[in-house]
This record gives C-alpha cells, sequence and structure tokens, in this order.
C-alpha cells in the first residue's frame, strides 16, 4: 500500500505506512469515545470535589462532604446498636425461661445465636454444641461450673483457664508425671472411677480403688465423685467425658493432668451477646433433650 | 444538547489533536518513546505513595506499641513461608459486617513492624487480625495438625510437620538486625539475645524466659505453646505469632470499644 | 540452535553459562544449610546444562554469512515451546489447586504440597513461564518484523530467554522449599529479584538496538506497547522489591517498606503486573496477530494513540483499589477508585479498535479458529476491564473484596483474555516460524478453542456464583438486625462451585496439552514451505536489506 491509500471498504486513509503487511486507517477517534471520556471524567471531578482525594504534603483535600471512612462506619454501627437496642435492652433485662417464653424474642436469640456460637464456639464445641475430645458437650446435663444463665455467663466472661485477671481456675493435677501414684495406683483408680457411671470392676480393685480415690481425689470431685461447680471439677459419675472414659484417655487424664483452656470473651463479645449466647445454650440444651 | 457537548469536547478535542500530530513525529524515535512512558507512568505511583511517608496521620501514634519477639518473629516468618497470607487477611476492613463479626477495623500502626504487611487480598478461611487469645494454643495445635479434626467443614491443609521440627534460631540475630536496618527499633541486647529469647519463650521452667519478660514487658505470653516443653519446634514459633495477632498495641480497642458496661 | 552462532558468540554463550555456574556453586557452597543451598543446587543444574548444550555445539562449522539477510528466529522458537510447556505445568498445577480447595486431602503429606506453597507456583507458573515466555518470544518475533531488521545480536536474545526461565526455575523450586516475600505476584527473594533486574536490562538493551536499526521512519503501535510492558516492568519491579537480606548466604529478606506504605506499594506493583504484563505486553501481541491474520488494516491509529496513552497514564493510579476500606487513608482509596472508571476508556477503545479491525473479515472469524481466538480473547480484555471498573467502584469493591468474585474476575482476563490472545498467536505464528504449510491438525486448533471457551466460562461463572454468594453471606443481616451466617456457614455454600471450578479448569488444561501436542506435531510432521516474503526489507518496497544472492 502506497502513501494515503483509501481503505475500500470503509474509504477512511491509510496513515501511509505499512510494516510487514500491517497498515493503519487514520479514522477519527469515534464520538462516542469522547462522550465516555467526558462523562466519565466530570464523574470523577465531581467526586474529587466531594470524598478526600488529594494529597498536598502534608495534608489532603477533604472533600465538601466532609466523610471519612473511619466515621462512617463507626455511625453504622452505633446505628445499629440503636436499631436493636429495643430487643436487646430485652435480652439484657429478662431471665432466660422469661426470653424463651417470648417467641419473638426467643427467635432473635436463636437467628443472632447460630452466627454467634458458629464464627466464636463451635471451633471448640462444634457446630451443634455436643464438643468432642477436649472439649466439653454444652447440650448434655454435665456442668463444670453450672448451667444457669449467670454461672454460663460470668464463665464466657472470664474464661477457664484463660489469659483474664480473673480467669476461672481449675487444674487436674498430674498424679502420674508428678509421681504422686504409681502406673498401678492409676489404673486401679481409673477402673474406680469407670464403675462411679456403672461399669463392672472386680471387688478387691474396687476397694482399692475406693482408697485411693478418698485419698486423692475427694478434695476435688467429692466423696462420692459427683465434682464441684465451685472447683469446676467434673462430675465422675454421670459417663459423660470430656476427654473420654476409656482406659487409655483416664489412665492419660490421671497420670499427665488436664486443664482445659476456654477463652475469655469479655471485650471481644459484648454483654448483650454473651446473654444471648447463655440462652442459645439453653435452647440448644431443651432441643437436645427433646 | 449537541451544542453544549460540541464546546466540552473541544478542550478534548485540541489537545488530543495535538498530541497525534506530536505524537506521528515522535513515535520516530524510541528513545522519546522511552522517555514519554517513563514520564506518564511516573506520576500516579509518586502521587499515592510518596504523601504516606509525609502526611501525618497516616498512621496512628500507638504509645503501648510492642514488638514482635524474636519467637513470634520466627512464627511470622513460617506463616509466611507456608502461604497462610493466601487465604487468610489481617485486615478488618471499615464495613459494618467485618466490624461486627472480627471487631474493631484494623489501624495503619498495628502493621507498622510488619515488614511486609500481611493484609492479604482473599478470604478463603477467616480474617485473623484479631485472633490472640481467641483459641487456646492447644487448640490451634490441633487445628494445625488436622483442620479437620476440629473443623469438619474446613478446607485448609494440614501443617502436621511443623509439630516435629525444631525451630532454626541461629540466624534471628541477623534477622532481627535486617529488621533494625529497615525500620524496627530493636535494640543491640535484643538482637544479640535474640536465639536464647527464641527458646526461654517457650520454655518457661528456664531463665531464658525471664530475658524475655525483660526485654519485650511483662504482657509477653510465656508459655509451652505446642504442648511439648522439651523441645521448640516452629509449632510453637507459628502458634505464638497466632496468639499475639491484634495484641501489639490496645489503640483499636481505645478508640473503638465494644459497645457495652 | 547453536550451529547458527558464531565461534566468538559460542564462547560468549559458554563463558556466561560458566558465570552462573560459578554464581550457582557459590550460592551451594556458602548458602549450605540454608535453603539457599538449595537453590544454589536449581542454579547449578540449569547452568550444568546450558554448558553443556553449548559445548556439544562448539566445534560445529561457522554459519554461513548470509544470515543477516534473514530474521533471527531461533530464540523465537525456543521461548514459544517453553511457552506452551510451562501453560501445562502451570495450569496442570491450577487443577490441582482448585482440585484441593474443592477436596482439601487431596495432596501429598509432605510440607511442599500444601496449598499455600502450590498456588504460587501455578500463579508464577502461568503469569511469567507461560505469559512472559511468550511475551518474550513474540516480542522477538514482532520487532523484527515491524523493524525489518534483524536482532543487532545472536547471544543477547538467548540471555534473556534463558536468564528469565532461569528466575522463573528459582522462583517456583523455590516456592515449593517455602521461599517467598510473600508480595503477591513478586513473591521471589532478593537474589531472584536481581537476577530479574540484568536480565531485564539486557531485553530493554536488545529492543531499543533492534529499533534503532529498523528500516522503517515509524515504529509500530505493537512495539510501543512492548516497551510500556519492559520499561513499566523494571521501574515497578525494582521499587516493590526493595528489601534487605537477613544475611547475605540466605534467601530470607525484609522489604523496606512496612505497613501501609508497604500496601500501597505492593498494590502499585500487583496492579501494574496486571497492567503492563498482562495486558500491554499481549495488546502487543493482539496489535500485530489480529490484523494480519485478518488481513485488514488496524481500524484507527489515532484511537491507538488515545488507548495506549491512557493505559499508561491511567493504569499507574489505580493499585489502590484493591485496598478499598482498609487502613489506607481514604483519600488514596478515592484516587484509586475515580481513575480505575476513567480508565475504562482508553481500555476499551482498545478492545474496541480491535473488534473494528475485524470489519470485513467476519467470516475469516467464522471459519478460522486461530483467529476466533483473538477476537475472543479482545472480547474478554474488554469484559474483564468493564469489570474490573466496576469492581475498583468502593461499594462495589466492598461486596466482591476477600472473595471469589475476584478471583472469577481474575481468570476472565487470565484465560479469556491472556491466555487466548497467546494460543491464537502461537496458532498463526507456528507455521511461520517453523516454515511450514499450515498447523498439523486444524481440528485440534479447533478443539482447542471450543475447550478454552467452555473451560473459562464454566470457571467465570462458577466464581461469580461463589463470590457473590460469599460476598452476601458475609453481611447478610436476620431480621433482627445481626449477622445472619457464620463463616464456615459461606465456606459450606462454596463447595459445588468449587467443584464447578475444577472441572472448567480441566478442559482449559486439557486444550493448552492439544496445543502443545499440535505445536509438536506441526513441528515433527508438516512439510516444508518457504514463504513468500518473510526478511528483513531496506524499504517501503520491500527490497531485501541485503540483496539474496
Ligand atoms: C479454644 C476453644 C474454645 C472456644 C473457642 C470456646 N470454648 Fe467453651 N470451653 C472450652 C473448654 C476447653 C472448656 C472446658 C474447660 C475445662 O475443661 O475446664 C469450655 C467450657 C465452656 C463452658 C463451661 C461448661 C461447663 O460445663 O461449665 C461454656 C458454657 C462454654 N465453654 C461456652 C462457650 C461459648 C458460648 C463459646 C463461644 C463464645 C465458647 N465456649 C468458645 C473451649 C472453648
Ligand atoms: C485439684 C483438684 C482435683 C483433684 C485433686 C483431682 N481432680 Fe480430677 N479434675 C479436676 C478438674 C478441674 C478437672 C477438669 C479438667 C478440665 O476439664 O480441663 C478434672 C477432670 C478429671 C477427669 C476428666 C473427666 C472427663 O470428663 O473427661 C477425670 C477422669 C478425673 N478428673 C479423675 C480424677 C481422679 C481419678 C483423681 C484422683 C486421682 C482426680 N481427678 C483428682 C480437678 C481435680
Ligand atoms: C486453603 C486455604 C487455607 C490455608 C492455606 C490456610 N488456612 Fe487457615 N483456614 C482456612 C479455612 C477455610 C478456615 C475456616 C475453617 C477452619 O476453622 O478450619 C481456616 C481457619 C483458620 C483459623 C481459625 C480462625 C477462626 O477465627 O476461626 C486459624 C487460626 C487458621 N486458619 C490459621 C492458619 C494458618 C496459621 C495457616 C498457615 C500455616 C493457614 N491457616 C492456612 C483456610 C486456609
Ligand atoms: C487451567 C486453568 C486454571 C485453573 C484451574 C486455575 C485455578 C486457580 C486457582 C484455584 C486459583 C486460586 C484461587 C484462590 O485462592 O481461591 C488461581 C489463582 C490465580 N490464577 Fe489461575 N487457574 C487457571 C488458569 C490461569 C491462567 C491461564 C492464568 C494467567 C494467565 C491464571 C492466573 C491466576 C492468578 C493471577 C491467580 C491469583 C488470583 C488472586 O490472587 O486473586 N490462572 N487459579
Ligand atoms: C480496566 C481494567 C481493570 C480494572 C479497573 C481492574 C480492577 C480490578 C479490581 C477492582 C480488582 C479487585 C481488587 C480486590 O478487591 O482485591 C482486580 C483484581 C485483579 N485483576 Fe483486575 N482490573 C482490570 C483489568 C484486569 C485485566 C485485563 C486482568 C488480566 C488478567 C486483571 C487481573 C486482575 C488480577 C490478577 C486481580 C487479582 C489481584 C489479587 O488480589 O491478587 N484485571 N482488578
Ligand atoms: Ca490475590
Ligand atoms: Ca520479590
Ligand atoms: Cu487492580
Amino acid at each position: 500500500m502506497s502513501v494515503k491509500d483509501r481503505d475500500p471498504l470503509t474509504g477512511h486513509k491509510t496513515t501511509g505506512h505499512e510494516w510487514n503487511g500491517i497498515t493503519e486507517l487514520n479514522t477519527r477517534v469515534p464520538r462516542s469515545i469522547w462522550f465516555f471520556v467526558i462523562v466519565t471524567h466530570l464523574w470523577a471531578l465531581i467526586v474529587w470535589i466531594l470524598l478526600p482525594t488529594w494529597p498536598l504534603v502534608t495534608t489532603y483535600t477533604k472533600g465538601i462532604l466532609g466523610v471519612d471512612q473511619r466515621q462512617e462506619v463507626e455511625e453504622a454501627v452505633i446505628a445499629a446498636n440503636q436499631a436493636r437496642s429495643d430487643w436487646a435492652q430485652q435480652i439484657d433485662e429478662l431471665d432466660a425461661e422469661q426470653i424463651m417464653a417470648e417467641p419473638a424474642l426467643s427467635a432473635r436469640v436463636r437467628a443472632t445465636g447460630h452466627q454467634l456460637f458458629g464464627d466464636n464456639c463451635a471451633g471448640c464445641h462444634g457446630r451443634d454444641a455436643a464438643g468432642g475430645p477436649g472439649f466439653p458437650s454444652l447440650i448434655d446435663d454435665a456442668w463444670l461450673w453450672g448451667g444457669d444463665t449467670d454461672t454460663i455467663m460470668e464463665t464466657l466472661r472470664v474464661g477457664i483457664n484463660a489469659p483474664h485477671p480473673e480467669t476461672r481456675y481449675a487444674e487436674m493435677m498430674a498424679f502420674g508425671r508428678n509421681g504422686i501414684l504409681d502406673r498401678e495406683q492409676i489404673r486401679v483408680v481409673a477402673d474406680y472411677v469407670q464403675s462411679l457411671s456403672g461399669a463392672q470392676v472386680a471387688p478387691a480393685r474396687l476397694e482399692q480403688g475406693a482408697q485411693i480415690f478418698a485419698d486423692n481425689c475427694a478434695s476435688c470431685h467429692g466423696e462420692d465423685g459427683t465434682g464441684s461447680t465451685d472447683l469446676g471439677a467434673p462430675n465422675l459419675t454421670d459417663d459423660f467425658w470430656i476427654y473420654g472414659g476409656d482406659d487409655q484417655s483416664l489412665f492419660t487424664t490421671i497420670h499427665d493432668g488436664r486443664a482445659g483452656w476456654m477463652p475469655a470473651w469479655e471485650g471481644r463479645l459484648t454483654l448483650t451477646e454473651r446473654k444471648i449466647l447463655a440462652v442459645y445454650l439453653q435452647q440448644l440444651h431443651q432441643e437436645a433433650r427433646q | 444538547m449537541n451544542r453544549v457537548l460540541k464546546t466540552l469536547l473541544r478542550p478534548f478535542a485540541r489537545f488530543f489533536e495535538f498530541h497525534a500530530r506530536t505524537h506521528y513525529r515522535a513515535e520516530r524515535h524510541s528513545m522519546a518513546l522511552t522517555a514519554g512512558i517513563i514520564a506518564a507512568a511516573g506520576v500516579g505511583g509518586f502521587v499515592e505513595i510518596a504523601p504516606l511517608f509525609t502526611i501525618a496521620d497516616t498512621v496512628e501514634t500507638a504509645p503501648d506499641m510492642r514488638l514482635y519477639t524474636p519467637l513470634e518473629q520466627a512464627g511470622r516468618d513460617i506463616y509466611i513461608r507456608e502461604g497462610c497470607y493466601l487465604c487468610h487477611s489481617q485486615m478488618i476492613r471499615t464495613l459494618r459486617d467485618e466490624v461486627e463479626r472480627y471487631g474493631p477495623y484494623s489501624l495503619a500502626v498495628e502493621s507498622k513492624y510488619d515488614h511486609p504487611m500481611l493484609w492479604g487480598s482473599k478470604r478463603t478461611g477467616p480474617d485473623l487480625a484479631r485472633l490472640g487469645d481467641k483459641f487456646s494454643d492447644d487448640w490451634h495445635v490441633r487445628h494445625l495438625i488436622d483442620p479437620r479434626d476440629l473443623v469438619p467443614e474446613s478446607v485448609m491443609p494440614q501443617y502436621a510437620f511443623l509439630q516435629n521440627a525444631t525451630l532454626q534460631t541461629r540466624d534471628l540475630p541477623d534477622r532481627l538486625a535486617a529488621l533494625r536496618a529497615v525500620g524496627v527499633p530493636y535494640t543491640d541486647e535484643m538482637i544479640a539475645a535474640a536465639s536464647a529469647d527464641a527458646s526461654g519463650q517457650a520454655r518457661p521452667d528456664t531463665e531464658g524466659a525471664d530475658g524475655v519478660l525483660e526485654r519485650y514487658g511483662e504482657e509477653t505470653a510465656i508459655r509451652v505453646f505446642d504442648g511439648r516443653p522439651e523441645l521448640v519446634t516452629e509449632m510453637d514459633a507459628l502458634v505464638a505469632y497466632l496468639q499475639v495477632l491484634g495484641k501489639l498495641t490496645d489503640l483499636a480497642h481505645e478508640t473503638q470499644p465494644v459497645a457495652e458496661e | 540452535m547453536i550451529a547458527n552462532l558464531t565461534r566468538n558468540e559460542r564462547q560468549g554463550a559458554l563463558m556466561i553459562s560458566i558465570s552462573v555456574l560459578i554464581v550457582g556453586l557459590a550460592m551451594a557452597a556458602l548458602g549450605a544449610g540454608d535453603l539457599m543451598g538449595m537453590q544454589g543446587w536449581v542454579v547449578i543444574l540449569f547452568a550444568a546444562v546450558m554448558c553443556t548444550i553449548v559445548l556439544r555445539g562448539l566445534d560445529a562449522d561457522e554459519p554461513t554469512e548470509d544470515r543477516a539477510a534473514s530474521y533471527y528466529d531461533d530464540p523465537t522458537k525456543v521461548g514459544i515451546v517453553i511457552s506452551l510447556i510451562w501453560a501445562v505445568i502451570g495450569m496442570g498445577v491450577g487443577v490441582w489447586v482448585a482440585s484441593m480447595l474443592a477436596w482439601p486431602n487431596l495432596r501429598f503429606d509432605a510440607a511442599w504440597s500444601s496449598f499455600g506453597r502450590v498456588r504460587p507456583v501455578h500463579t508464577s507458573g502461568v503469569i511469567f513461564g507461560f505469559g512472559g515466555n511468550a511475551l518474550i518470544a513474540t516480542s522477538f518475533h514482532i520487532m523484527q518484523r515491524t523493524s525489518r531488521a534483524r536482532m543487532p545480536n545472536q547471544v543477547l536474545p538467548w540471555f534473556v530467554l534463558f536468564g528469565f526461565n532461569l528466575f522463573c526455575i528459582v522462583a517456583a523450586s523455590g516456592y515449593l522449599m517455602g521461599i517467598t516475600q510473600s508480595k503477591e505476584y513478586a513473591e521471589p527473594e532478593w537474589y531472584a529479584d536481581i537476577w530479574l533486574v540484568v536480565v531485564w536490562v539486557a531485553y530493554f538493551v536488545l529492543y531499543i538496538r533492534t529499533l534503532a536499526r529498523r528500516n522503517e521512519p515509524h515504529i509500530y503501535v505493537a512495539n510501543w506497547y512492548y516497551m510500556a510492558f519492559i520499561l513499566v516492568m523494571a521501574v515497578l519491579h525494582i521499587v516493590n522489591n526493595l528489601a534487605v537480606p537477613a544475611s547475605l548466604t540466605g534467601a530470607k529478606s525484609y522489604s523496606a517498606f512496612s505497613g501501609v506504605q508497604d500496601a500501597m506499594t505492593q498494590w502499585w506493583y500487583g496492579h501494574n503486573a496486571v497492567a503492563f504484563f498482562l495486558t500491554s505486553g499481549f495488546l502487543g501481541m493482539l496489535y500485530y496477530f489480529l490484523p494480519k491474520r485478518a488481513g485488514r488494516p488496524i481500524y484507527s491509529y489515532r484511537l491507538s494513540i488515545l488507548s495506549f496513552w491512557g493505559i499508561v497514564f491511567f493504569y499507574i493510579w489505580v493499585g489502590s483499589h484493591h485496598l478499598h476500606y482498609t487502613a489506607l487513608p481514604h483519600w488514596v482509596q478515592t484516587l484509586g477508585m475515580t481513575f480505575s472508571v476513567m480508565l475504562l476508556v482508553p481500555s476499551w477503545a482498545s478492545a474496541g479498535n480491535a473488534l473494528m479491525t475485524l470489519n470485513g473479515a467476519w467470516h475469516k472469524v467464522r471459519d478460522d479458529a486461530t483467529l476466533r481466538f483473538m477476537m475472543v480473547a479482545a472480547v474478554f480484555y474488554g469484559l474483564s476491564t468493564f469489570e474490573g471498573s466496576f469492581m475498583a467502584i468502593r461499594p462495589v469493591n466492598g461486596l466482591s473484596h476477600y472473595t471469589d468474585w475476584t478471583v472469577g474476575h481474575v481468570h476472565a482476563g487470565a484465560m479469556g483474555w491472556v491466555a487466548l490472545i497467546t494460543f491464537g498467536s502461537i496458532y498463526a505464528l507456528a507455521p511461520l516460524l517453523w516454515r511450514r504449510e499450515s498447523m498439523y491438525s486444524w481440528k485440534a486448533v479447533e478443539w482447542h478453542f471450543w475447550l478454552a471457551l467452555a473451560g473459562t466460562v464454566i470457571y467465570v461463572f462458577a466464581m461469580w456464583n461463589s463470590g457473590i454468594i460469599q460476598g452476601l453471606m458475609w453481611r447478610t443481616y436476620s431480621e433482627s438486625g445481626t449477622l445472619r451466617y457464620s463463616f464456615v456457614d459461606s465456606l459450606v455454600a462454596m463447595h459445588p462451585y468449587y467443584m464447578a471450578r475444577a472441572f472448567g479448569g480441566l478442559l482449559f488444561l486439557i486444550g493448552a496439552v492439544i496445543g502443545l501436542w499440535n505445536v509438536v506435531m506441526t513441528i515433527r510432521h508438516v512439510p516444508r514451505r518457504t514463504p513468500e516474503l518473510d526478511y528483513p526489507t531496506g524499504s517501503e518496497a520491500n527490497e531485501p536489506a541485503v540483496p539474496a544472492e
């Protein structure tokens, strides 16, 4: 193609150059392109006037709307809190039975509890709150510290063995590692513990086990092994186990001790959220019983 | 309407006509193109990055800001090595749902000592900016060994090998020194004691632990993070790091109190 | 390959290979006990292969004098094949990575095979391995053809090509060993970064010297784009990778920047890796192969000017759209958002310019799968830039950020645009390069096209769905005004889409394998044909620069 030829198809002129067979037309920039240039630039200009945009060495243009993302989200959160305040206040004030008796309120607890529990608790206690090895079930009747709303809320606030100044403190001593009991004694007392929830054990061992238990364990778990909610020592007679009731697990528990860590939620969850969770657990508990 | 459009268009068209004509001449000189490209592409980056160093309120002041201990820094290096940042963000945005789900939005100062930052760009897993103390050490260890053991729905990889990998502490003084070179205020003493401090933090019953508290503050968590007191493992380091996420300064909590009490 | 080099050039190549070998030995020896040592062995292996290749051809006859009368195409040929091999590796790993998100136990019981270490092998493998090699190879071809001049030197192009591949191999092997700076798309550690600077300077010198020899007064648009790619990537790479190594004999380094400044620098780099690697360079490809294949003049030279300078100027500003609502100050976000929207116009101008060029050649698009690859690529380019500008608007990004929507957008661009334009260009180029009548199998090209298109569409739709569902679930409120779903709820909802994505990716991968096979079969089995005119010429009348004998 020679200089400034016309393209037969479109009638546009070429630029007059050819690169290994490629030529270019000198077509004008279509109007529509200019139109979009203007629209986008105008829009940008307006946004720059309204919002913080241009840096000026040590400060920046603030924009006439005077908005800032931080202020915006803080306002949004406050507004959301206010919008929820009518029923949130009721949650704060009423006790669990009253809340659960109120279908509308109960439904709110249910919906909110699902997310709160899912994002904060399910990792340990399972999505259904049924627990798992090392983490107690929250829907059985075996409570370490007590299952009423106030106790649960206190447990949530300070945690158990957690880095909170007022945390609940509970440790199962390492009888084996600390050399208090030898391995045979541990096996014997483990058998005794199993017998508390109905397992068959040879009478001779039972007697020996009962003795060891009375000497070492009763101070926490009680004479009869039903535990103590003051100390957070579990009931050993109910056949609910955190760490397992088989020989191996029991041996490990008594030999190495246990100290479950339940995080403290103060500062992370609000009072209302903790109340919701406490009631939510009651709801799950009730459903599990049905 | 058409007239208005045309008037509006005129400056653009003029500028462009001029540009096209100059261009036709300039495109014959490769060095002119080179210079043009560098000039055109140079502006934006400069205008956006340079002021971040000169505008004072870009990074908040947090008097209580503390440094990563050598063990935590080693854990951070493992977090980078394993690519955790590809699934986990550490940046809570200024959006209501994020603040309600994860906690106070992240402040710039919170990653002031993060070389590089780990804000992330994808949340295959949840945000970790406020993870510290949300779970127990034991939970983290079990979760890292096999996430599906604790969260059956999880798609997170297993990192069981961390539990048996002895932590390399030999080069920690070099690492802290390099961090100081880029602006993290580690002292000579901290750099010299880095290896010992790393072991000490994971072995509460040794003397090394005292040095850590002395140098990094009484708040520092001194624990057997991986449940194996006899060995300082990569698991120790990673869990120590995870437990300090969001805890270097309280500023975010102070300025955005949880609405209650 | 070696036979076309003169004795002196062979010795030069040998010297370079030996120098690299020595560097590798030093790394292995001094870095023993650190991961640096293992990287040293990778370098040694690579350099040893290079030395062997050169040594085996060292004593062959000198090439004939008249080689100056032809283009130097050997590096292009090798580059194209390497690019296709990386395509299969990178996309194969992509399918694996996608499968791990659907079936997390689909891995080996070893540290190197975990998602976090393998994913960067995919991203670097496809972007740098596949894309980078294709860019280098096609740029060698295009700069010579549009300058009507042979490259000035025969060693430099090899240095660029193999030097770049050494970088890719060091990077990918490093990720598996656990070496990474964590900066997305800039993960390789400090020593690899420095090496890339050396390679890149050589690349620029080669480009500019070829242009200096040109027999055509004007520099064609494709070259503008390749030059922008080379120059701006150099600036971005150097600034974003500034770091202080913990030790000169260790792999680990710490970024010079921290926190918010680091975030801005990283995404200034990250976004412009998209702009100048994944867009600018491939637009160069488009601007050459599309009009060539369609046999039509470029629709508008003026539009080319507008879109080129628009892209170069506006793109640089938009990196902050990766940081909306974060601790980055609000003002930078506004800049990122507004410039992203303004950027749409030059982006669409270039896509439109390409599509309008096809006017008068639509019947060819229908019949010729190669041209169809390019046409569809231009469409996906338009689509992904539109989507990108949309996602850059703050409230939209509030929903899309952190979700699979971003991943969907990425692959609309990466598969639909980058990979399709590359495949189209390779199919146009291969017969020409190897002087063959045509591709070995046109049917296979057709198959590849439909597999690639189906794969892309499945992938992108799956990710749009999962991304938007995910984003919405995270912010859905119940009637009570409290969050409706926990994070794990959203995770469970992703599962079907992750399976669909892996399937779409598999289709795309099969297409790439077919492509590699087809090219290899073309080289091996298609009869030779001498093209009518494919040598440097001295004037616009197409006289040979050097009279043929
Ligand atoms: C890091 C794991 C973990 C997380 C997360 C966790 N818990 Fe726990 N939780 C535990 C452990 C372990 C115990 C038992 C402590 C012990 O063994 O002494 C426990 C105990 C409890 C108890 C006391 C049970 C009793 O019998 O008295 C309640 C109530 C409870 N958790 C509720 C919750 C709620 C509600 C959440 C979420 C806000 C939650 N937990 C999150 C680990 C966890
Ligand atoms: C200092 C108080 C204390 C003493 C003494 C004590 N325990 Fe415990 N025990 C606890 C506490 C607290 C727990 C709960 C630990 C946890 O959940 O982390 C516990 C838990 C247990 C468990 C685990 C229950 C389960 O659900 O898995 C068993 C079994 C047990 N103790 C048996 C014994 C036996 C046998 C002895 C005596 C040899 C004994 N304990 C002595 C405090 C004590
Ligand atoms: C393939 C993506 C992926 C990678 C890589 C990954 N994770 Fe995860 N992570 C997840 C997912 C999904 C979850 C949510 C389910 C769960 O809790 O396991 C999660 C959850 C977590 C949690 C619990 C957070 C919470 O608040 O519930 C922690 C802590 C965590 N990951 C740490 C890590 C660390 C440390 C690494 C790197 C060594 C890592 N993750 C790598 C996907 C990933
Ligand atoms: C066989 C086809 C492909 C498959 C199956 C595939 C799969 C994947 C997967 C699973 C991810 C990780 C997403 C996540 O973390 O959630 C990913 C990321 C990515 N892929 Fe691909 N991919 C393919 C092709 C490509 C191609 C051809 C390119 C580029 C040319 C590409 C570029 C990228 C990039 C840039 C990312 C990172 C995205 C981000 O960080 O947001 N992919 N890919
Ligand atoms: C006008 C053009 C474009 C604009 C304005 C744009 C905008 C965006 C936006 C807003 C994001 C999401 C950032 C986030 O929320 O994290 C994004 C991500 C991305 N885009 Fe684009 N995009 C454009 C074109 C393209 C093209 C053509 C490609 C080609 C491959 C591409 C590749 C990517 C990649 C790889 C990411 C992921 C980055 C990461 O997080 O790792 N984009 N883009
Ligand atoms: Ca990303
Ligand atoms: Ca790098
Ligand atoms: Cu971008």
